[in-house]
């Protein structure tokens, strides 16, 4: 799925503006992406990669992710146009904000949309939670998906650090499903 | 910069939609230095990220014919949907709204997700919901 193109420049950076214009936060933005990125510009498997691996890199998730699917879908400047779309709405706001803060957050109208726009979000998460759940080539739940999932719930409820429990997740997997 | 301006720049970042660590990042910047400041703080969150991710899509391109990466995947998918499952509830939790307004959002979101209604259009429409019937 490598063609580097114009079309795909633009695609990829529209992609991020509307997606991080709509998500409150990094770990928001993934259930959005999915809809947005799988099956357009790249596989199931790759998507799952790349939430892997931002989750355990360091540094900001939302961005790490950008990177990823911009690599998946036009290679290098990929990267670098799915960066731009990331960084813009943020930074743009942050100024606009910055600039009339007093005002603004007297404004109740901003946390309305936040407020109403949450559950919607979660509720799109756990969607897309499914989805990823039954990812494997095979395309079925079986024993040894079940059992990482449990032993994923259980860590996460304990409060043991995410990148820990999917490094873990994926080490498990190489020797299960050898 | 002082810690009540710590303090209102966490929660402004919370509260915009787009990146968290990225708008404290900028924020922190611009109250140090304006303008350039909060610049020179984006380029010092992005470029690490940068540089270590474009590092390891080399190295994971290489490595893609190997079979246990496609198994490290496998392992990856089920953990990884458990994770969104927590990081569902968390946002639902900070969005303020778990009464009975909250839970029918996302009820009636997640029907209307479930008929493939378009994803942005619904969360939109949320947030809509939300101006009218949350705003305090």
């Amino acid at each position: 799925m490598k063609q580097s193109n114009f079309s795909v420049w633009l695609r990829l950076l529209w992609m991020f503006l509307k997606v991080n214009l709509l998500s409150p936060s990094g770990p928001a933005s993934v259930g959005l992406l999915y809809k947005e990125a799988v099956g357009s510009v790249m596989s199931e498997e790759r998507f799952v990669e790349a939430v892997g691996f931002s989750n355990v890199l360091p540094g900001s998730e939302a961005l790490k992710l950008a990177m990823f699917v911009g690599y998946a879908a036009g290679g290098v400047p990929g990267v670098f146009t799915a960066l731009l779309g990331a960084v813009l709405p943020p930074t743009v706001m942050m100024f606009a904000v910055a600039a009339i803060l007093q005002q603004f957050q007297q404004e109740d109208w901003l946390q309305g949309f936040v407020k109403g726009m949450s559950p919607a979000i979660a509720a799109l998460i756990i969607m897309v939670a499914w989805e990823l759940f039954h990812v494997g080539q095979t395309k079925k739940i079986d024993r040894r998906t079940l059992f990482i999932a449990a032993l994923s719930a259980v860590a996460l409820w304990f409060e043991i650090p995410s990148p820990l429990v999917l490094l873990g997740a994926g080490v498990l997997g190489v020797f299960l499903f050898r | 910069m002082t810690e009540s301006q710590f303090i209102q720049a966490v929660g402004l970042s919370s509260v915009l939609p787009g990146s968290d660590a990225l708008q404290l990042a900028m924020y922190i910047g611009y109250a140090a230095g304006g303008i350039p400041g909060g610049l020179v703080a984006l380029l010092g969150s992005i470029l690490p990220p940068t540089l270590i991710i474009l590092g390891v899509t080399m190295i994971l391109h290489r490595l893609r014919r190997e079979s246990w990466v496609g198994n490290f995947v496998e392992g990856l998918a089920p953990a990884i949907s458990v994770l969104m499952l927590f990081t569902a509830w968390k946002i639902f939790e900070k969005g303020g709204e778990t009464s009975w307004m909250g839970w029918t959002i996302g009820i009636v979101s997640m029907a209307a997700m479930w008929l493939k209604a378009p994803e942005r259009i619904v969360v939109i429409i949320a947030g809509i919901i939300g101006i009218i019937f949350l705003s305090s």
